[in-house]
């Protein structure tokens, strides 16, 4: 599914932590992913599918020692190939990254002011007086009411909302062509979430930015997104068109995961459960990682399925696949 | 956050009238009779009874006590039945001598034990963070008497550099002022350093691990800014508090520090008022120490409301 004109384009990603009792943790394992210009990618999983961490390689904000091999394509060049200093000068400027619980991502010592000023001092060559204009000009554009006085407020001062919109002025500050997006409406309330989707739905068509929006949440996915990539235990096992997936998934987890999403049209009962667990990554599972929970098993699932093409430029990493008459 | 002030200014009265009450009957437990060391081994009885009468001695403790602390309230300590001076003014010779003290091993304490601190939260688990670990074990464990000779061995007796002791004000000669005091500040500034750049080092670990660390390195800053801007602003405050401490502990006098280098401040006072049972002299240093000790304590949350906005609402 590699599209010409592709802004990042991540080819077999692989990062392995070496933890302090010498054992060594395959947190994403073979990951191919790209992005256009205003699309959304929304990349899907349980926490330890090894989302964020693709992310973080992304962002060059793994720890160090981390051991990340592959290709990150990002306007032309390799990130994993690039300098410490170039990446610092590419974050914050054309890559950018909002987080999960935007209370503690922000700092409580800084004015949201100051802290969205910094990133415009760092990569524009304006004097204070500009960048404060411009960090105004980034808290109207994400609709926070009175600009000029939030910008001398704390973060403690304001609402949840309000802290993920003042996250998302300092993502944005510099124009990036790429955000990415950690769960950036799990720690809000239901309307704040909207209200937040709703602003990122816009600023995207605005800016024409890539972005990346991870997420467990289905219900934002196929909110936002154009496309959806389903990582379970490092690696991606589906991919497609945001549509598509919800009509037809094509891997048993996938399944699994929308059985697992609550519906106002569907009857009353339990909630749906994917039995089991995730894998120990630790210890490198052979053949395919979700064989122990999916009902649809076969003999051949001891042997790993590659990324297979089905219909529409799909792809599946099952052997099953195409899926239809089994789920149907 | 003035309310806070205020609340702390009132909880000062009952903590203080503890404290002098705890003083005045502790040393009475003392055995010994101040009239009789007064008096001398020669005296005669009418002598000893006369010196008894002429310092309440002879009254029950709590009518004793009364008239200490109806004279404090006046702003008159009483006595030093040895010097036959003044309390108050006793105090106020010593006074800056052991403040110029405890502001130079204070300012030595965190001119190490801050970057100290930082430095081997950043380099965490290298060789670096090791050795400076090493450094700090060492300044908190050295006793200061041991360091205190060692050092006027050194630079005193060997190099010939610094006096061994004595002390020279500041406002007579400031470079002999800073000779005299040097030693002894590093002695009581490095046991202290070691103390601030443990507690900096974890609170900085977990600044860094933090998620605004996170979000200040996604926005390209350098390195030193995520490290000397974000992260240490943060961790700063926890040793705000234990520096203030740290102060009001010096104030108090360092008695061992003071008797090696023989610094005539607070510590040598009160050493000396307690050996010839000069009950007024050492109720005197003991209350002014326990205010003092008390102001820092609000100094510090005061420091504290500063750092922290969150706190400022």
């Amino acid at each position: 599914m590699a599209e010409d004109g592709a802004l990042l384009e991540i080819t077999d990603l692989q990062v392995a932590f070496h933890g302090p009792d010498g054992r060594t943790t395959h947190a994403v394992d073979g990951v191919d992913l790209s992005v256009t210009p205003g699309r959304t990618l929304g990349i899907v999983g349980e926490s330890g599918s090894g989302k964020s961490v693709t992310s973080l390689a992304v962002m060059g904000l793994l720890p160090k020692g981390t051991e990340i091999t592959g290709r990150i394509g990002f306007e032309g060049r390799d990130l994993l190939k690039e300098s410490a200093r170039r990446l610092r000068d590419l974050r914050g400027d054309r890559m950018a990254m909002i987080f999960q619980e935007p209370m503690t991502s922000l700092n409580p010592a800084y004015t949201i002011g100051d802290q969205i000023s910094e990133a415009i001092l760092r990569h524009r060559s304006v004097g204070r007086r500009e960048a404060r204009a411009r960090a105004i000009e980034m808290l109207r554009k994400v609709r926070i009411p009175e600009p000029e006085a939030r910008f001398q407020e704390y973060p403690h001062q304001l609402s949840g909302g309000m802290r993920q919109r003042a996250m998302i002025a300092m993502a944005l500050a510099c124009d990036p062509q790429l955000l990415i997006a950690d769960e950036p409406t799990t720690a809000l309330d239901v309307t704040i979430q909207a209200q937040i989707l709703e602003l990122m739905r816009r600023l995207r068509e605005e800016t024409r930015a890539a972005i990346i929006l991870i997420t467990h949440d289905l219900g934002v996915v196929a909110e936002v997104c154009d496309e959806v990539a389903v990582m379970y235990a490092g690696q991606i096992v589906e991919r497609a068109a945001v549509q598509d997936l919800f009509a037809f998934p094509q891997h048993p987890y996938t399944v699994g995961l929308l059985g697992a999403l609550p519906r106002f049209d569907a009857e009353q009962g339990e909630l749906a459960v994917i039995s089991g667990s995730v894998p120990d990554m630790s210890r490198r599972p052979t053949g395919c990682r979700f064989r122990s929970r999916c009902p649809f098993r076969i003999e051949r699932c001891e042997e790993m399925p590659p990324l297979i093409p089905v219909e529409n430029g799909r792809l599946t990493r099952c052997w099953r696949a195409p899926l239809q008459r089994l789920v149907a | 956050m003035f309310t806070l002030i205020g609340r702390r200014l009132v909880q000062l009265v009952p903590t203080l009238f503890l404290v002098s009450v705890l003083i005045f009957s502790l040393q009475h437990l003392l055995p010994g009779d101040p009239a009789l060391v007064m008096a001398g081994e020669e005296a005669t009885p009418e002598v000893v009874e006369q010196i008894r009468k002429r310092y309440n001695l002879d009254k029950p403790l709590p009518v004793q006590y009364v008239h200490w602390i109806g004279g404090v309230l006046q702003g008159d300590l009483g006595e030093s039945m040895r010097l036959r001076l003044p309390v108050g003014q006793l105090i106020l010779q010593k006074l800056p001598v052991t403040l110029q003290l405890a502001f130079m091993a204070m300012a030595i304490a965190l001119l190490i034990g801050i970057p100290a601190g930082v430095i081997s939260a950043v380099k965490r688990g290298t060789a670096t963070d090791h050795a400076v670990n090493v450094f700090a074990l060492a300044g908190i464990s050295t006793p200061n008497f041991w360091l205190g000779i060692m050092l006027i061995l050194l630079f005193a007796v060997k190099l010939g550099w610094l006096p061994a002791s004595g002390y020279v004000s500041p406002f007579v000669d400031v470079q002999r002022s800073l000779a005299t005091t040097i030693l002894p500040a590093i002695v009581l500034g490095t046991a202290i350093a070691g103390v601030i750049m443990r507690h900096m080092r974890s609170a900085m670990l977990q600044a860094l691990d933090s998620d605004y660390v996170r979000t200040a390195r996604a926005k390209g800053l350098h390195e030193r800014t995520v490290v000397w801007k974000h992260a240490v602003r943060n961790a700063i405050t926890p040793v705000i508090t234990l520096g203030a401490l740290e102060f009001g502990t010096l104030l108090s006098g360092a008695v061992l520090t003071e008797q090696i280098f023989s610094i005539p401040g607070f510590g040598k006072l009160i050493v000396d008022a307690v050996f010839n049972r000069d009950y007024a002299v050492v109720q005197g240093v003991v209350l002014i120490t326990a205010a003092t000790y008390i102001l820092m304590n609000l100094l510090a949350d005061l420091g504290y409301i500063l750092a922290n906005p969150r706190l400022r609402t």
